[in-house]
C-alpha cells in the first residue's frame, strides 16, 4: 500500500519531512510502515550503542535505533512531539528510528532533487542522498538501505 | 493419468519401505538364513515396484524389479545371501534414495540409469541360479486369479438392507429389472482404494442404479474398507457386461456377482436374524479367512509355490478396516496456530495483570467471580499450548533409524569392528529440532568410529572386545531433552590436544599447564581444530565439532564432553523441548524486567551481605556444602550502580549440567508463562546473554537471560 502511494505521477516520490536537530530530513515514504508515538523503550544490554533498545508494537518486538546516535549528534531529548518511525523493508523486517519531530509529507519531482557527492571524511553524509528543494527550504534526504546496511556490518 | 497429487504419498510411502529394506539387509548380514526377512524385502521391493511403476518411475521400476528377481530365488532357494549381495543392495537402496530425492525435488526420477547396479545385480543372479527366464513369470502371474477366486467369498449375501433399500429393490424386480449382487476384491498393494472404488461405482452406473453398499457409500469414500466391498445394482443389462467393465477398472484383484431374486435375499436376512450369534462367529472366520488369503494372493503373484510355508502373519493388515486416522499438515499451518496461541497467551497475562492491579475499577464487586474465570482461561490457555505443542513433537526415530546403516558403512570403510547400541528412539522433540538434529549427531557418531574408537590391536592390548561399542541414547530430562553418544575407545587424549593448542600458537606453554580438563576439551569445538593425524573423507578436516556446536547452539541446547583417556568419551547433547513458550521467573533488576527459564533454576535463596566470600578474588557463597560463584547481574548487564549495598541479598541459584552459579538480582516478580519473541537482525547480540524478549501482559517488554551462556 505504502509503495502504491510513493509514486504519486512520473517520477515524483513522496518523502516524510522529519526534524533532527535543527536539520530536516526526508524519508522516503515506501519505506515507512508506520509512525508512533514515543513508548517505553527497553534497553538490551551489550548491543550496539546506537540501538536504544526495543518496544512493544502491537505484539511485535522492534528494535529502536538513535539517529542521533549514530550521526554523532548530541543524545536525544525526548518531548511531546517525539515521535519513533517504523521502516519497513521486505526481507530485513521492521526498524524504529527516533526522530525530534515529524512536520509534514511532500512530494518532490527529479529535477527538485540534487545529488550530494559523497565526502569520506564527514561519516553523516554517507546516509543522506540527496537534498530536496521544497520551496525555501532543503531536505536532507535519507539513504534508507544504507541505515540499515551499516547496523548489519557493524 | 495425472498422479501428481499422490506424490506426497508416494514419497513417504516409498521412505517407509526404504527404511524397512535398510533395516531387514542389515538384520540379513547378521542372520542370511532368515526366511522371515527374506520374504520382508522381497515384499518391501515388490511394493516399491509397484509404487514406482504407477507413478511412471521407469527407472526406479527397472531397479527394483531386479531387486526383487534377485529375492525371489534366494527365497526359493535357488541362491543364497553373500556379502557381495548386501553391498549391492545397500547401493541399491542408496540409489533408489537418490531417485526419491530427485522425485523430492522436481517429481522427475532424474536420468541415471544405475546401469552398473543393475548389471551388477543381474550378474549375482545369473552366478547364482542361471539366468531367470522372463516369461515363466509372466505365465505365474496369470495362474493366480484363477487360484485366488475361489478363496473370495461372495461377501453381498452378507448384507443387510434398510426398509428403503428393500422397497426399492421390490420395485426393481416388479419392473422387470435385474437385481445383482457384486463384490469387489481390490489388490492389496493400492493405495488409493475409495478411488478405486469410486471407480467401479462409475463403471458400473452406466448400467443401472446402484441401491445398496456395504460398507456404506459415506465409509467408501472415506476407505473405511478392507480390501473388499459389496454393493447391490438394479440394471437391465446382463451381468457378464457388468462383471466386464468393473474388472476393467485397474488395481482391482477380482469382482464376483450373480443375478438374485428379491425373495431370496429377504429370506436370507431373516434367516440371519434369526441365527444372529451363529452367524457372527462365522464372519469372523470369513474375515479371517479373507485376511489370509489376501497376503498369499500377494506373494501368489511370483512365487505361488514357495509361499504356503510362509507364514502370513506380519503384514495381515488386510482383513481388518483401514481406517486412517492421521493428518497430514503443513508445518507452516503449525506455526501459524503456534503463533495464535502465543498471542492468545499474552492477551490472558495482560487479564492477569488488570485482575491483579489492586483496584481494578472495572471489575469491583465481581473480582471473586473474574478471578475464577481467569483461573479458567489460564488452564485453557495452558492445556491448549500443551496440545499444540505436542502436534510439533516427532519422535527423534526418523533421524537416527538412518544411523545403524551409516555405521555399518564406516565399520567396512574404518576396517573396525563397531556395533551401535540405540535407546529411547522414541524420544520426542519438537519437529523444526529434529530436523535440524540428524546433521549434528551424524557428525559425532562418525567422530566416535573414527577418532574414538582404537583399532582392533590396541583394544586388544588394552582388553577390550574387538568391536568397538558406540551407543547412542536419548532420553527427557525436565524441559531438556539430553541426546548421549559415547564410545568406549580411546577417549580424548588432553595431553595431545594442548600440546597442539600450544603448536598452533592458540596458547602458551605456561597458560596451558594451567589449563583445567574442561578447557582444555573445548579447543576442540573451535573452528578450523582438527587433531586427526590424517585427513579421511569420514572426518579430519576440522570442520566437525565447531558446526556441531554451533549447530546445536542455533537450536538453544548445548555440548558437553566427558572423557576419560583409555576408557571412551562421551557428548552429551542438551537441547530445549520447546522453543516457542516457556515458564520464566521474573526477575527486577535496577528496575529492569528479565526472564529466566524455570527449566534452569535450582532454588533461590536469601542471603546476607555478609555471607559473600571471596576466592581468587571472586565472589562466592557457600551453601550446603557447596561453593557456588556469583554472578551480579546489575553490573553484568551494565545497569546504573546503586545507590547503597544491601544488607541482603536475592540470590537464584541456576544450573548447567553439574554446574551451578549464583545470580544476584534486586527483586523476584513470580513465574509466568512467556512467548519467546526473537530480538530481530539489527541487533548484534553478539554476546548472546539475552536469548529473546517477550512483551508482558501490561504490553511491556522483557528481556530473556539466557543463563547457559553465564558458565
Amino acid at each position: 500500500m505504502a509503495n502504491s502511494m510513493s509514486v504519486v505521477e512520473d517520477g515524483k516520490k513522496q518523502f516524510i519531512v522529519v526534524k533532527i536537530g535543527s536539520e530536516q530530513y526526508g524519508i522516503d515514504i515506501s519505506y515507512v510502515d508506520n509512525i508512533v508515538r514515543m513508548q517505553k523503550i527497553t534497553r538490551v544490554p551489550k548491543v550496539q550503542p546506537y540501538f536504544k533498545g526495543i518496544i512493544n508494537l502491537r505484539g511485535e518486538i522492534v528494535p529502536v535505533m538513535s539517529i542521533r546516535t549514530k550521526m554523532d549528534l548530541e543524545p536525544d531529548e525526548f518531548t511531546d512531539v517525539t515521535r519513533i518511525i517504523i521502516l519497513k523493508l521486505e526481507e530485513h523486517g521492521v526498524l524504529g528510528i527516533l526522530v525530534d519531530e515529524v512536520k509534514e509529507v511532500v512530494t518532490l519531482a527529479p529535477n527538485e532533487i540534487d545529488k550530494v557527492a559523497y565526502d569520506a571524511k564527514n561519516s553523516k553524509s554517507s546516509f543522506i542522498n540527496g537534498v530536496g528543494k521544497h520551496g525555501e527550504e532543503l531536505i536532507s534526504l535519507f539513504d534508507t538501505n544504507s541505515i540499515i546496511d551499516e547496523t548489519e556490518t557493524v | 493419468m495425472d498422479v501428481s497429487q499422490y506424490l506426497e504419498i508416494f514419497i513417504d510411502e516409498t521412505n517407509g519401505h526404504l527404511q524397512n529394506l535398510s533395516d531387514c539387509i542389515m538384520s540379513l548380514e547378521k542372520d542370511p538364513e532368515n526366511m522371515d526377512t527374506i520374504n520382508e524385502i522381497f515384499r518391501a521391493a515388490h511394493s516399491l515396484k509397484g509404487m514406482a511403476g504407477t507413478m511412471g518411475f521407469k527407472r526406479m521400476q527397472r531397479l527394483t524389479h531386479d531387486m526383487e528377481n534377485v529375492f525371489q530365488e534366494v527365497r526359493s532357494g535357488n541362491m543364497h545371501v553373500t556379502s557381495g549381495l548386501v553391498d549391492v543392495l545397500f547401493q541399491c537402496l542408496d540409489a533408489i534414495d537418490a531417485y526419491l530425492e530427485n522425485i523430492k525435488e522436481s517429481s522427475e526420477e532424474g536420468t541415471d540409469d544405475n546401469e552398473a547396479i543393475i548389471q551388477e545385480l543381474n550378474d549375482i543372479l545369473a552366478a547364482g541360479t542361471g539366468n531367470v527366464p522372463e516369461e515363466k513369470k509372466s505365465e505365474k502371474t496369470e495362474e493366480k486369479p484363477e487360484k485366488t477366486e475361489e478363496k473370495h467369498s461372495k461377501k453381498y449375501l452378507d448384507m443387510e438392507f434398510s426398509e428403503k433399500e428393500k422397497e426399492e429393490l421390490k420395485d426393481a424386480e416388479s419392473k422387470g429389472m435385474n437385481i445383482y449382487g457384486l463384490t469387489v476384491y481390490i489388490q492389496e498393494e493400492c493405495l488409493l482404494k475409495a478411488a478405486r472404488a469410486f471407480l467401479v461405482f462409475k463403471a458400473v452406473e452406466d448400467y443401472g442404479n446402484i441401491v445398496a453398499y456395504n460398507p456404506s457409500s459415506q465409509d467408501i469414500e472415506d476407505e473405511k474398507f478392507g480390501v473388499d466391498f459389496s454393493f447391490y445394482l438394479v440394471s437391465e443389462t446382463s451381468l457378464e457386461k457388468i462383471l466386464e467393465v468393473s474388472k476393467a477398472v485397474s488395481e482391482i484383484a477380482e469382482v464376483i456377482g450373480e443375478k438374485v431374486q428379491y425373495s431370496e435375499l429377504t429370506a436370507a436376512a431373516e434367516k440371519k436374524e434369526a441365527a444372529e450369534a451363529k452367524e457372527t462367529a462365522e464372519n469372523i472366520k470369513i474375515e479371517d479367512k479373507n485376511g489370509k488369503t489376501a497376503v498369499v494372493a500377494v506373494q501368489a503373484e511370483s512365487a505361488p509355490a514357495a509361499s504356503k510355508n510362509t507364514p502370513a502373519a506380519k503384514k495381515s493388515s488386510g482383513g481388518k478396516p483401514v481406517t486412517n486416522r492421521t493428518v497430514r499438515v503443513d508445518i507452516e499451518k503449525l506455526d501459524a496456530l503456534m503463533n495464535q496461541v502465543s498471542e492468545l497467551i499474552i492477551a490472558k497475562n495482560s487479564l492477569v495483570s488488570i485482575g491483579s492491579s489492586s483496584d481494578g475499577g472495572v471489575v469491583g464487586a465481581n473480582s471473586q467471580a473474574f478471578h475464577e474465570q481467569i483461573e479458567y482461561l489460564e488452564r485453557i490457555t495452558t492445556g491448549l499450548h500443551e496440545s499444540v505443542m505436542k502436534v510439533r513433537m516427532v519422535p527423534i526415530e526418523s533421524v537416527v533409524q538412518k544411523f545403524p546403516r551409516m555405521i555399518r558403512d564406516l565399520s567396512k570403510k574404518l576396517n573396525k569392528k563397531m556395533e551401535l547400541y540405540m535407546t529411547g528412539e522414541d524420544t520426542e522433540l519438537d519437529r523444526t529440532v529434529v530436523d535440524q538434529i540428524g546433521d549434528p549427531l551424524q557428525h559425532l557418531l562418525r567422530n566416535s568410529a573414527d577418532h574414538g574408537l582404537e583399532n582392533a590391536e590396541i583394544r586388544k592390548k588394552r582388553g577390550k572386545p574387538e568391536a568397538g561399542s558406540i551407543h547412542l541414547n536419548a532420553f527427557q530430562e525436565g524441559n531438556n531433552v539430553i541426546i548421549e553418544v559415547s564410545d568406549d575407545g580411546n577417549g580424548i587424549d588432553t595431553e595431545n590436544v594442548k600440546n597442539k593448542a600450544i603448536e598452533r600458537g592458540l596458547i602458551t606453554p605456561e597458560q596451558g599447564e594451567a589449563l583445567s580438563q574442561k578447557e582444555i576439551i573445548d579447543f576442540l569445538f573451535m573452528p578450523s581444530f582438527s587433531m586427526a593425524k590424517k585427513i579421511s573423507d569420514i572426518s579430519g578436516r576440522g570442520v566437525g565439532l565447531d558446526v556441531v556446536k554451533s549447530n546445536i547452539e542455533a537450536l538453544g541446547g548445548d555440548v558437553e564432553v566427558k572423557s576419560v583417556l583409555g576408557e571412551g568419551s562421551k557428548f552429551i547433547v542438551r537441547l530445549p523441548l520447546t522453543l516457542a513458550i516457556i515458564q520464566a521467573l521474573m526477575v527486577e533488576v535496577r528496575g529492569e524486567k528479565y526472564a529466566i527459564s524455570l527449566g534452569s533454576i535450582e532454588t533461590i535463596e536469601e542471603i546476607n551481605a555478609d555471607e559473600v566470600k571471596y576466592v581468587q578474588a571472586k565472589e562466592v557463597i557457600h551453601i550446603r556444602g557447596m561453593v557456588i560463584p556469583l554472578i551480579r547481574l546489575d553490573q553484568l548487564l551494565d545497569c546504573e550502580p546503586a545507590e547503597s549495598e544491601r544488607e541482603s541479598l536475592t540470590v537464584i541459584i541456576v544450573r548447567k549440567g553439574d554446574k551451578f552459579a549464583g545470580l544476584i538480582v534486586d527483586e523476584l516478580n513470580g513465574q509466568q508463562e512467556i512467548v519467546i519473541k526473537s530480538l530481530g537482525k539489527y541487533i548484534n547480540n553478539s554476546s548472546k546473554i539475552i536469548s529473546g524478549a517477550t512483551v508482558l501482559g501490561d504490553g511491556e517488554v522483557a528481556l530473556i537471560l539466557d543463563v547457559n551462556t553465564l558458565f
